[in-house]
């Protein structure tokens, strides 16, 4: 198990650092860091001012290899980014100078608080309503039902959030229709409902996936002993099939456990909640390459921490998986 | 406990839950509570709403240049001098932190001395940065210091490169800076004398009154050196600190109270403000009624101001019509719900009392033409069919819901040297310019050998509006017979070409204002201006109008100046360096309880100025926002009817 674990962790290091040369390739060849500062200083800025903004920031160096003479050659922007990051040093932002341990610190909490509840209401609520259909497959509210989710699953998200919006917070008035405050329990009332529109947004979906899932659990041999058995089909549903049916969930939900604390882009941004959703769309906007490279950083780390995750407890949960 | 029971306690949780957070208890305000609910003498705490649409990325007086910026800036930092809020028409300074106007005089060689005075016993800001968190008073060398920092390479003041064309010794201490890689704090920079406690010179190599815009802009207002020094982004006693940047201390009629990320900025007024009151005089006549009651009462004249950061348009109409903005800008996505066809207010706002404004921005917008391309560059008539051809007023109604005024000249509105009277000779006549292409030498856009003639059309971004807009004006020069080809750029990449040279016809360019004048947009066609060195991307050279530049730059204002702005002017239109489309112009509304009480352009939302009707809002706000409790029930109901049968299909197995 230990070197298991080793392995995978030494792993990570030539995945990163891929990832962190193709952000680098990407983001500079679609744009030089002249453009950038260009689009950051706004099109009053004179050639002066843009070679003063990249000199300061260090854009004016070589981008891989330094094959200035006299110079040494890991005196390039991307050596010296990829070597402020392994120590876990972020950085400041290119745009406002904000160390961005800083920025990541405070938008993480108003994220997780939009997620971490419709992430997990969201869960039990697709898997009460793939049981429930389950338990009445095949009857005409199982169809009715199965309709409904493929058309949740049509609608884009953005059309839940306008419409939310306009109906819940504008129309019937119960909840701001924009904004956020960190305030105890009094915080709830900004995050209702663009949790609940979370939720629905991703019902559709999850459902469908559930209850094909519970059907596949239905089919196996134990639940055919149980049944001869004369246990009832509720408990075969809640006892059984919930439980060896989450095995299979495990995979797809515990590796988007780490992606919680990233936010919702688009609901962050309607609504105004100052999470890292929001910090991401604004880097890209902008572009502040700083953010997005940091972001890239985090995003591929939790993504691999993620993965790990995901076997660790696939192996926790099924006693027939070891793992060498 | 059984199944069934679970459900039967999860539904009764879920519409205790439900009831009272839906029904009543919840409020959909978005705002926190007001910093005091009444003022000290007992009159109910008056604080104005509004949005902003990011962040600013810097408040340091010496670096803020963007909108956002210069807006949150306005309220915190006083300048040297500002613009008077009534009179636009010219434009008008009157004295801020300075005693009087600076006075002015001239030396040999056009050398120009402005002498000026400060106000005694402004006080900076209550702060930590000074002892005893009490806020100094404000003296000469806080100006010194703000010059200083100027021409410092690490705060990357954009006015830096014009500043130093004239303020004596600015760009040496700069250039020296630069090499040595850090600025030295103890130079004094010749062009700024310290004469006194209050007083001090600033020393010009060159004739330039246009210095006294500058004056009125935050790049020389006076800093104070403790509030730089103690905001210096790092832990101290284990308590870190902001940078200066996010921290300004400064003179103004309001504070920074809070500044929440992504969220809000909230200002509250500076108890100790006393520079400036409200003015006596200045406005139209028919507003005399409303504004004399003001006159001479001591500012701001709000309590508070709250500003939300919003980043999509939709929820600031959405908070407006629930009545929690006081005022909003007109955007494209609540333009047709606001604005009847014939640019009115829609008849359901006008009886909620909304006013509708629309303000005209000292702004240009244009195409430009490549001076130095040897298609267009040579061929003066060329440019002329290529202007006449564009069908700017139709590209206005479609693109800008027609808000915008159809440029004439380059010189907007407001600025000395606009001419009411003057058309654009080459403006929109499709057969005058058909006939012009083929005096061009193309008659129906081919040349002597038949060929099409082909030319390249750098635009901005690829976002659907962008787009539409691009295919608009590829098919207006189409008309005549030509071909062009549309390039798709990033914004930046398309400010680089320009600073190059490396296009033919480039859409979206532009020029707002910095100061309200014609040296301000007549500066974009001066040849020394040709990037590097400056804005004037066409690279227009003429000889004639680099002489009449030089001559107006520096004189005051005056019939003699107007002649020769009116003449640069005509040699534009003449040469055609451009394709011009509009300035800018914008809709916005205000409600009935915050009544817009300025009308300058040049101010960015001159906050001190806000006025507001706390009770009138709080009725209406009652009004516009009751509670409908049919949907509450018909969601119990429905939950009601699900757990129902649910509990039914138990039971059958």
């Amino acid at each position: 198990m230990f070197s298991y674990l080793l392995r995978r962790l030494l792993f990570f290091v030539p995945i990163v650092a891929g990832v962190m040369l193709l952000t680098f390739a990407l983001f500079f060849m679609v744009q030089s860091p002249k453009a950038m500062a260009h689009r950051v200083l706004g099109p009053k800025a004179t050639p002066k001012a843009v070679e003063l903004w990249l000199h300061n920031r260090g854009y004016d160096k070589p981008l891989l290899i330094n094959q200035i003479p006299d110079q040494p050659w890991h005196d390039s922007l991307f050596i010296s980014q990829m070597r402020r990051l392994a120590t876990f040093d972020l950085g400041r932002s290119d745009v406002t100078g904000r160390p961005l341990s800083e920025v990541f610190r405070q938008g993480a909490l108003p994220s997780l608080l939009l997620t971490v509840p419709a992430f997990l209401a969201g869960l039990a609520m697709s898997v009460g309503l793939a049981l429930y259909l389950v338990f009445i497959r095949n009857a005409a509210a199982d169809l009715f039902a199965s309709l409904l989710c493929v058309a949740l699953m049509s609608v884009p998200v953005m059309v839940y959030v306008i419409f939310g919006q306009y109906l819940v917070a504008q129309v019937f008035n119960y909840f701001p229709a924009f904004g956020f405050q960190l305030n105890g329990w009094s915080t709830a009332k900004f995050l209702f409902l663009p949790i609940a529109l979370m939720i629905v947004s991703g019902l559709g979906a999850d459902v469908r996936l559930f209850r094909a899932l519970f059907l596949e659990e239905l089919g196996q041999d134990y639940i055919r002993t149980a049944r001869a058995k004369g246990v009832s089909s509720a408990v075969v549903l809640l006892r059984h099939v919930l439980k060896n049916g989450l095995i299979n969930l495990i995979t797809l939900v515990v590796a988007s456990l780490p992606f919680l604390i990233m936010g919702s882009l688009l609901l962050e941004n309607f609504f105004g909640i100052p999470g890292l959703g929001n910090v991401l769309f604004t880097a890209i906007q902008m572009p502040d390459f700083a953010v997005v490279q940091a972001s890239v950083f985090l995003g591929s780390l939790l993504y691999l921490g993620g993965l790990l995750l995901t076997d660790l407890c696939y192996a926790w949960a099924d006693p027939r998986i070891r793992l060498h | 406990m059984s199944i069934l029971k679970k459900i039967r306690r999860s539904a009764l949780l879920a519409a205790v839950f439900l009831c009272p957070m839906l029904g009543g208890s919840c409020s959909n305000n978005p705002y926190p509570a007001p910093t005091q609910e009444t003022g000290a003498d007992g009159s109910p705490w008056k604080v104005r709403y509004g949005a902003l649409s990011e962040d600013p990325r810097s408040l340091d007086p010496q670096v803020c240049y963007d909108t956002v910026g210069k807006r949150v800036i306005e309220p915190v930092q006083e300048c040297l001098l500002e613009y008077h809020p009534f009179k636009t028409d010219p434009y008008e300074l009157q004295p801020c932190l300075l005693e009087a106007l600076p006075e002015r005089v001239a030396g040999e060689g056009g050398k120009t001395t402005f002498r000026c005075t400060l106000k005694s016993g402004i006080l900076f800001h209550d702060d930590p940065c000074f002892p005893g968190g009490k806020g100094r008073e404000v003296v000469a060398t806080d100006v010194q210091y703000a010059f200083q920092r100027i021409a410092d390479p690490k705060v990357e003041c954009p006015a830096l490169s014009t500043l130093q064309d004239y303020v004596a010794g600015l760009g040496e201490v700069f250039e020296a800076a630069r090499k040595s890689g850090e600025a030295d704090y103890s130079r004094a920079i010749s062009g700024l004398q310290v004469t006194g406690k209050y007083t001090f010179e600033i020393h010009l190599t060159q004739v330039y009154p246009q210095l006294l815009y500058w004056l009125a802009m935050p790049f020389t207002a006076p800093v104070a050196r403790e509030a730089v020094e103690y905001y210096d982004g790092k832990a101290h006693d284990g308590i870190a600190r902001d940078l200066f940047r996010f921290h300004p201390v400064g003179t103004g009629p309001f504070q920074i109270s809070e500044w929440k990320r992504n969220t809000r900025i909230r200002f509250v007024r500076n108890p100790h403000y006393r520079t400036t009151t409200f003015p006596k005089d200045g406005w139209n006549p028919a507003r005399a009624a409303e504004l004399e009651p003001l006159a001479g009462r001591s500012l701001p004249l709000v309590d508070e101001v709250c500003m939300t950061i919003f980043r999509e348009s939709i929820p600031i109409f959405l908070l407006f019509r629930q009545g929690y903005l006081d005022s909003m800008s007109v955007g494209k996505d609540a333009f047709s719900s606001l604005i009847t066809p014939g640019r009115d207010l829609s008849e359901k706002y006008k009886e909620r009392g909304v006013t509708l404004h629309r303000d005209t921005e000292p702004s240009t917008y244009y195409m430009s033409l490549n001076m130095e391309d040897p298609v267009l560059g040579p061929n003066r008539k060329l440019r002329q069919a290529l202007s006449a051809a564009f069908n700017t007023p139709t590209y206005l109604d479609i693109f800008y819901n027609g808000v915008p005024i159809v440029a004439q000249q380059l010189m907007p509105p407001g600025i000395a040297g606009h001419k009411k009277e003057f058309r654009n000779p080459y403006g929109y006549n499709l057969e005058k310019a058909k006939a012009l292409l083929a005096d061009a030498g193309y008659p129906n856009g081919r040349d002597a050998s038949g060929k099409v003639l082909e030319l390249t059309l750098d635009t901005s971004g690829g976002s659907a509006d962008e787009r539409l807009g691009a295919e608009f004006e590829q098919r207006q020069f189409e008309q005549l017979g030509l071909k062009i080809k549309v390039v798709e750029n990033p914004f930046a990449r398309l400010m680089e070409k320009l600073d190059q040279g490396s296009f033919q016809i480039a859409a979206g360019s532009g020029w707002g204002a910095d100061y309200p004048d014609p040296e301000n947009f007549l500066f974009l066609y001066y040849s020394k201006n040709i990037p590097p060195a400056g804005k004037n991307a066409s690279r227009y050279k003429s000889p004639e109008f680099d002489g009449l530049f030089d001559q107006m730059a520096t004189m005051e204002n005056g019939p003699q100046r107007e002649e020769i702005v009116s003449r640069m002017n005509a040699l534009l239109a003449e040469d055609v360096p451009h394709v011009l489309l509009m300035h800018r112009s914008l809709f916005s509304l205000s409600q009935p309880w915050a009544p817009r009480i300025q009308s300058n352009p040049m101010l960015e939302g001159g906050l001190k100025y806000a006025v507001l009707d706390p009770r009138q809002r709080g009725e209406l706000q009652k009004q516009w926002n009751s509670k409908s409790l049919w949907p509450i029930i018909l969601l119990l109901v429905v939950f009601a009817a699900a757990s129902a049968a649910g509990i039914r299909a138990y039971r059958r197995n």
